[in-house]
């Protein structure tokens, strides 16, 4: 590595040691200690760890998790490709709809957790109003409340918070496929569909790959929306981990053990992160216009 | 929209949701501040003769107990020339958060505003709060006050603004609809009511559980109607298998009983009390009761006015449990809220901090002016003082109510540990969703003793 390489990389490398790396090191190591925030640390060995493996709302915590970030790929992913592409095409009635679909990109998380519970609320929400005007008795739901509804009900608000952004991505991967792709495949006879699948599928593959690693570890790390509507109720059926291991640092003064799920989270994003960029070829960076510009 | 909605009652979070924001934002500035610690207020000012000291008192907005606090402040000023008090109003929800902080960095401010009982106590084993003895002039409080900030004999804390202790708020008209005479003062009486109310067509009570803390109103109060005082004061000595005492497994089998009778309204698990929804229940006449400390008065006034001053919003004790040890005229609540000096200031900047507690709280010219703001004080003798104000009947009545409790229990949230406080209420919100029966509750909790 050349001098000037090195200078060039030291201020990020910097703030990344500084506001990642460090901070990272510093919750594995006070991972072993008993803290309360006040005084000096104790050290615990590996109490807290055992305690982790042996915890069962942690336990939860994972599976929960786990499904907020599936079911969130599984419902943006298409979702935001589909509006994506729509928006991609430049008539202007697209571009009334694309400037529809990115409002809530301009809601704050607060503001967008607020509004929905307003409008959830049993009693005096609107999907309550319009269950007794339209005569729509399942609108009649008790949405945050009912343990077998309520993940999924913050699954869809988080989709509807970010589908927004993703189409944006998608929009913007679509346009930059060279038309000639598309003129050569429709002069050999493809259809609509093999178009899609042939062309356009393949060319976007790394907008995929970028918006499904954001939208995962996004998905891992997600916290505001769940924090104010449901707090990780009713029980524990909506307590992601970041939930988990706010409540132990900042509402039990558990310091240590909520360090060790900060590992755990910390661990899991990058390698998961990580994993993707492997195998999506996301790393090489090669073109996948070959012959084509 | 719920109608609450935008409005801004003065009260609207008096409680200390354990609450605040950022979690990631906040470790990180957990970090800073071990780092910085050496910087920063609550040093004595250079320069001058006098001593500078720094106050923190929560807030929800602009509201008139600020007023008095910075009236106060500069009576005191003028009467102790060169010391300077400066007060900074944290807001309520990340204040915990904020305090924890400062203390761990060995950096809070010289007075800070604390709700007395296990928070407080873990600053006061941590050796951050300095006491202020047991001298005489605390006996001017009323004897029930200052047990949330008193302990080992000294006292660690001075009533700043007033008691909210927890009552069931009716609405008057409802019970006149439904036939019903007054509010009920058994708690078999209660669930024929519910009964009734269910059978006319209201919501006999509405329940803001989303917040989990206003279902403990109802586990603290049936725990000492049941088993008395005694039932709780096990649990908090950390007494093995004080949870499952059998006034505590009635209690929250009496809970469950009021529950499946369809007392509360449906999605009562998810509504939060500071949106205004479980009051907006009760003042639209859709539901009947509520069970809720004293700043509901005010949460309700400012959401709708005339419900209150037309006298349609009534007042009651908790009824009594037939059979049980417990004072019906027991409470249980806040007691106050309080100032406590925290030990790492300077001896000068105690010397002036305890000089305002004792020379300006701790007088019935600050109770008067509190009053005045809307407060009912802890002071002795303040009955008086509340003739010509606005809630003057509710006012007095809560005043004699706590002057006449044999026993005023401090929230158990705030009572407990932290980290037992949050278990209890995660799993108290399972029982009143029918999902946790009474047993399993004791169980998780008795495991969960002492955890710190």
């Amino acid at each position: 590595m050349r001098l000037a390489d090195l200078i060039g990389l030291t201020p990020a490398m910097t703030l990344f040691g500084l506001f990642i790396l460090l901070p990272l090191l510093a919750a594995f190591v006070l991972s072993f200690f008993r803290w309360n925030g006040l005084g000096a640390p104790h050290w615990a060995g590996g109490a807290n760890w055992v305690q982790f493996a042996h915890d069962p709302v942690a336990a939860t915590s994972l599976v929960v998790t786990a499904k907020v970030v599936a079911l969130s790929w599984v419902v943006q992913t298409p979702l935001s490709l589909a509006l994506g592409l729509f928006t991609a095409g430049h008539q202007r009635y697209r571009a009334v709809y694309a400037a529809c679909y990115v409002l809530p990109l301009l809601l704050s998380t607060a503001g967008i957790a607020l509004m929905w519970e307003a409008l959830l609320d049993p009693n005096f929400g609107g999907l309550a109003g319009l269950s007794h005007s339209l005569n729509l008795g399942f609108l009649q739901q008790n949405w945050l409340g009912n343990a077998n509804l309520a993940l999924y009900v913050i699954v869809a608000i988080i989709a509807w918070q970010f589908i927004p952004f993703h189409t944006l991505l998608y929009q913007m991967g679509r346009r930059q496929i060279p038309r000639v792709l598309y003129e050569a495949a429709t002069l050999d006879g493809a259809s609509g569909w093999q178009l899609f699948w042939r062309v356009t599928l393949p060319q976007l593959r790394y907008t995929i790959a970028t918006s499904s690693t954001l939208m995962i570890v996004g998905a891992l790390t997600y916290f505001d929306i769940i924090y104010i509507m449901t707090d990780g109720g009713p029980g524990y059926t909506t307590r992601v981990l970041s939930l988990d291991m706010y409540q132990a640092a900042f509402q039990q003064d558990q310091f240590g053990y909520a360090s060790v799920l900060a590992v755990v989270l910390g661990v899991l994003g990058v390698g998961i992160a990580m994993l993707l960029i492997r195998f999506t070829g996301f790393a090489s960076m090669e073109s996948q216009q070959e012959g084509a510009a | 929209m719920s109608p609450a909605r935008g409005s801004k009652p003065k009260s609207a979070s008096r409680r200390w949701p354990l609450t605040g924001t950022g979690a990631v934002a906040a470790v990180a500035s957990l970090l800073l501040a071990a780092c910085g610690s050496a910087a920063g207020s609550g040093h004595s000012g250079p320069g001058t003769n006098g001593t500078s000291v720094t106050a923190w008192i929560v807030t929800t907005g602009p509201s008139p107990i600020n007023t008095v606090i910075n009236q106060t402040v500069s009576a005191f000023e003028k009467s102790h020339p060169g010391d300077h008090i400066t007060v900074s109003y944290v807001e309520n929800q990340s204040y915990k958060q904020k305090l924890q902080l400062a203390m761990g960095a060995g950096n809070p401010p010289t007075i800070f505003w604390t709700w007395g009982g296990g928070p407080l106590k873990q600053y006061i084993d941590a050796g951050d709060v300095q006491s202020v003895g047991h001298p005489s002039w605390t006996a001017s409080f009323l004897p029930s006050s200052l047990g949330a900030v008193t302990f080992g004999g000294n006292v660690y804390g001075i009533p700043i603004e007033g008691t909210q202790p927890v009552y069931f708020f009716y609405n008057k008209t409802v019970f006149a609809k439904a036939g019903l005479s007054g509010f009920p003062a058994t708690w078999s009486a209660l669930l024929a009511d519910v009964r009734t109310l269910k059978a006319k067509g209201y919501i006999p009570i509405s329940l803001a559980e989303g917040d989990q803390w206003p279902g403990l109103m109802y586990l603290e109060y049936l725990t000492d109607r049941i088993g008395g005082p005694s039932a709780f004061d096990a649990i908090e000595a950390g007494q093995a298998g004080a949870w499952s005492s059998p006034a505590v497994i009635q209690a929250l089998t009496d809970i469950q009983q009021l529950v499946r009778a369809g007392a509360f309204q449906s999605g009562y698990d998810s509504l939060h009390y500071s949106g205004g929804g479980s009051d907006a229940l009760l003042y639209s006449g859709r539901a009947a009761i509520q069970l809720m400390g004293d700043w509901d008065i005010s949460q309700v006034l400012g959401l709708n006015k005339s419900f209150v001053t037309a006298g349609h919003l009534g007042l009651a004790a908790f009824p009594a449990v037939a059979g049980g040890k417990g004072n019906p005229s027991d409470l249980a609540g806040n007691t106050a809220s309080y100032v406590a000096i925290a030990s790492h200031a300077t001896s000068a900047q105690k010397k002036v901090a305890e000089a305002f507690l004792q020379d300006e709280l701790a007088t019935s010219s600050y109770a008067k002016a509190s009053v005045g703001a809307g407060e009912v004080p802890v002071i002795s003798g303040a009955a008086p003082l509340f003739a010509g104000q606005q809630l003057a009947s509710y006012d007095s009545t809560i005043y004699s109510s706590v002057q006449q409790a044999p026993s005023f229990q401090y929230s158990w949230d705030q009572s407990l540990s932290p980290a037992e406080a949050t278990t209890m209420l995660t799993n108290l919100a399972q029982v009143f969703e029918l999902s946790q029966s009474p047993q399993k509750f004791a169980a998780t909790m008795d495991s969960q003793q002492g955890a710190s």
